[in-house]
């Protein structure tokens, strides 16, 4: 019999307790997993966030405006390759609590300095030509079921029109794709132009620029530049690399890293105590057949990769299970959230960690029962009944 | 009745006694309990908090008058005319000097930087209308003293102060490209607006190009009843027709979806925690069984029952969980009870908060934690009711 089919066998013999032991492993992974799922969402602004563009906003807060002339004046700043901007509409499609971005850009600026929006040549030619045009992510047009060619109506819960609606009338000439499943779609993209001849209020200023400068290398001088520029204007401003900006963005919510760490802490502290407790339960009652073992000639050392055999297997059975169902239940999540959070996606990532922590856990958990194993006096042991 | 009265209680007693002698596997089962009940009441304490700071708010006799549509004042838009208008309103509490207690009031963004992570948020600057201090109540300056109309001197709501930098009192800061300064700290009984600096409403409309426009208008109403006339007349006047809402329902509307967020959040993962910290208890219990098979088969051989061998199993793991989900609920207002955390609220700025035990929450801690004990103890429970006598005599 081999060692391997010796821990196996050792495992199910006790099968209810086994079943327990790797059903409380599979919980704290699934845990573990749904948690860096719903963390990945969250962090998808700042890991996807491209190292050569900055955003430029007002300087006395982000939900500020700034005149539109802004935008032609930093295009002529050296080490700028693209500049385009955007205005945030507070849009919604029926229902206002089913959250998505919805944004009021120049058409093909934007779409030049975000190429991880994947979008067919024809559609792209459609947003740039049709003033009504509206681009949806694919999260977006999934979760209405919106289809090319649709007259979508928008509101806002920020601008009115000069006829006094609150509704903006667009046709949906594209669908756009993330370049990969991290890139976030929960957004509809209008033409800036439209939405500025018809709102109320609000004039020549846009919300917000991006800029696209020739190399990181840049960014640095690029950001000094622009923001001397526009120094004791009445609209200063403020220019962040991208991911400095989605960083503080998120911190805003809240430490919503700390509590996911807490709960995760405190699943893996619990099955640490679970699982060691029933390795060092499985050794108290196989004292004697271990001591049979060393009697028959079974060296220290296979005993102790017995045990700590039998507790990797149980962590690497239970951990498995665990990830699989998290995988599953991160596609479950993406349609329950609708996007809201950003997008729920189970990256390999997830996966390597989990595979460090099970064989972490597995050794921890298997170590003192295995040394006590392996130190188990054979004289003392045959004699002790 | 009696004797088997009697017999529980001896077997019982034997279970508890014998704690000891599985401590290990029996504390595990206390840790796990108590994580999975600091998890739980960690979270609610956080919804708690939430809750409490963002419905404490509103007063049932200030009306909130806002753009139809608008939903928050931040994206809420009135002319000077409608706040005239609504001046004339009946059912409004009225001063010494017969005019209405209303307060046109403007509600902009700012960057303060948080002490906690160096980073930049949303703070709300309120701008408040002459009457503001007699249309709210409740509002305390607890040191220095209120801001002077026209200038550019600032009052901060306590919570600023604590969570963000440079707003202490006598301090000058930079906020919407302008040097103020502090002039006067307020207390709020704990409500958002602690979460809020004040100024001077004409001094903000000048500063932002407002002219006279405003983005809410708050009224002192005669009576919590004097609502619906207030509705009445705005929906009668075409130059009005605003969502006017009664000050606690608004604030009562915006508490509710971030702690329902982070209700379906915690619970969830607290159940599923207690699955596993479950399958610890069972084996616990089991293994409690097992090491006691020879010594409940003795006793039934010599005439005592099923019955008490099923409670003691039953006491020692409600025990043992009981003992848990008090550890863990302590840990947790030790821990946690009163720190103070800040989030955005639905007025895209910081909520500064404390998370919050209360006494119904710690029931709801143990309650789950009695549970696990339940279930996990109902099943070993059974078994050692049904120990074959033969057991006695087995070798070990």
């Amino acid at each position: 019999m081999t060692l391997i089919e010796l821990v196996r066998k050792n495992l199910f013999r006790k099968p209810l307790r086994t079943i327990l032991t790797v059903f409380a492993i599979f919980i704290a992974f699934a845990i573990f997993g749904v948690l860096a799922t719903f963390q990945n969402a969250m962090n998808a602004g700042i890991d996807t966030a491209g190292a050569d563009r900055l955003i430029v906003t007002n300087k006395i807060n982000f939900t500020l405006q700034m005149p539109i002339a802004y935008v032609q004046r930093t295009r002529g700043v050296e080490g700028v390759k693209i500049v385009t901007h955007a205005d945030w509409f507070g849009g919604y499609y029926q229902d206002p609590r089913i959250f998505f971005a919805a944004i009021a850009v120049e058409p093909a600026s934007y779409l030049d300095i975000y190429p991880e929006y994947l979008l067919p040549p024809a559609q792209r030619q459609a947003f740039i030509s049709d003033r009504t045009a509206l681009l949806a992510g694919e999260t977006v047009a999934k979760q209405f079921g919106w289809k090319v060619g649709d007259r979508i109506p928008l509101k806002s819960n920020i601008f009115q029109q000069k006829n006094g609606s609150d509704a903006w009338d667009f046709t949906l000439v594209g669908i756009i794709k993330g370049e990969t499943a991290r890139v976030d779609t929960n957004f509809v993209i209008f033409q800036y132009e439209y939405f500025k001849e018809t709102r109320s209020f609000g004039g020549d200023t846009i919300g917000w620029m991006i800029v696209k400068t020739q190399s990181p290398k840049d960014n640095a001088n690029v950001m000094k530049a622009v923001d001397v520029m526009f120094a004791n204007s009445p609209f200063e401003t403020e220019t962040q690399t991208e991911q400095a900006f989605a960083k503080a963005f998120l911190e805003q919510a809240g430490d919503l890293g700390f509590i996911i760490s807490a709960v995760v802490g405190a699943a893996f502290a619990t099955i640490l105590l679970i699982v060691g407790n029933t390795m060092m339960l499985t050794v108290r009652e196989r004292t004697n057949e271990i001591a049979v073992m060393k009697t028959i000639g079974f060296t220290s050392q296979r005993i102790f990769g017995l045990v700590i055999g039998e507790s990797l297997l149980l962590t690497v059975i239970g951990g498995a299970l665990g990830l699989l169902v998290a995988w599953l239940l991160s596609f479950a999540l993406q349609n329950a959230t609708g996007g809201a959070f950003g997008p729920m996606t189970f990256t390999p990532g997830i996966a390597i960690w989990s595979v460090v922590l099970m064989a972490m856990l597995g050794l921890l958990t298997g170590l003192i029962p295995a040394l006590r194993a392996m130190r188990i006096n054979v004289v003392t042991a045959l004699g002790r009944k | 009745m009696g004797r088997t009265f009697t017999q529980i209680a001896a077997v019982t007693m034997m279970n508890l006694r014998s704690i000891p002698d599985r401590l290990w596997t029996s504390l595990s089962t206390v840790i796990a309990v108590a994580m999975v009940t600091a998890v739980l009441l960690g979270f609610l304490a956080l919804a708690n908090g939430f809750q409490s700071t963002v419905q404490g708010s509103g007063s049932p006799d200030v009306a909130v008058m806002l753009r139809k549509g608008s939903g928050s004042e931040l994206n809420s838009n009135l002319t000077r005319e409608q706040s005239l208008l609504v001046e004339e309103a009946p059912g409004l509490a009225r001063g010494a000097d017969g005019k209405a207690l209303v307060s046109p009031e403007l509600y902009v963004v700012v960057d303060g930087i948080k002490k906690s992570s160096r980073t930049k948020a949303n703070l709300p600057l309120r701008g408040l209308g002459v009457r503001a201090n007699q249309v709210r109540s409740g509002i305390k300056i607890s040191a220095g003293r209120m801001f002077t109309p026209g200038t550019n001197e600032l009052v901060v709501g306590r919570a600023v102060s604590r969570q963000f930098e440079g707003f202490e009192l006598g301090r000058k800061i930079r906020l919407a490209a302008q040097n103020w300064t502090v002039v006067g700290e307020f207390e709020a009984a704990g409500s958002v607006f602690e979460s809020e600096i004040w100024a001077d409403v004409a001094v903000l409309q000048g500063l932002y190009q407002r002219g006279s426009s405003v983005q809410s208008v708050r009224a002192r109403l005669d009576s919590p009843a004097s609502l619906e006339k207030l509705k009445a007349y705005s929906e009668a006047d075409p130059r009005l027709k605003l969502d006017v809402q009664a000050e606690r329902s608004f604030y009562a509307e915006q508490g509710k979806g971030m702690s329902d967020i982070i209700l379906y959040l915690g619970w969830p993962l607290a159940i599923a925690m207690s699955f596993g910290a479950l399958a610890g208890a069972l084996n616990t219990m089991y293994a409690s069984v097992d090491a006691r098979m020879r010594e409940i088969a003795t006793l039934r051989a010599i005439g005592f029952g099923g019955t008490p061998a099923f409670v003691g199993t039953m006491v020692e793991s409600l025990l043992l969980s009981a003992i848990g989900g008090v550890v863990g609920a302590l840990a947790t207002y030790l821990l946690f009870d009163g720190i103070s955390a800040a989030t955005l609220g639905s007025n895209f700025t910081q909520v500064v908060f404390a998370l919050k035990m209360t006494p119904q929450l710690v029931v709801q801690g143990v309650v789950l934690a009695l549970v696990i004990g339940f279930v996990g103890g109902v099943f070993p429970a059974w078994r050692a009711a049904r120990v074959p006598l033969l057991a006695a005599f087995k070798e070990q």
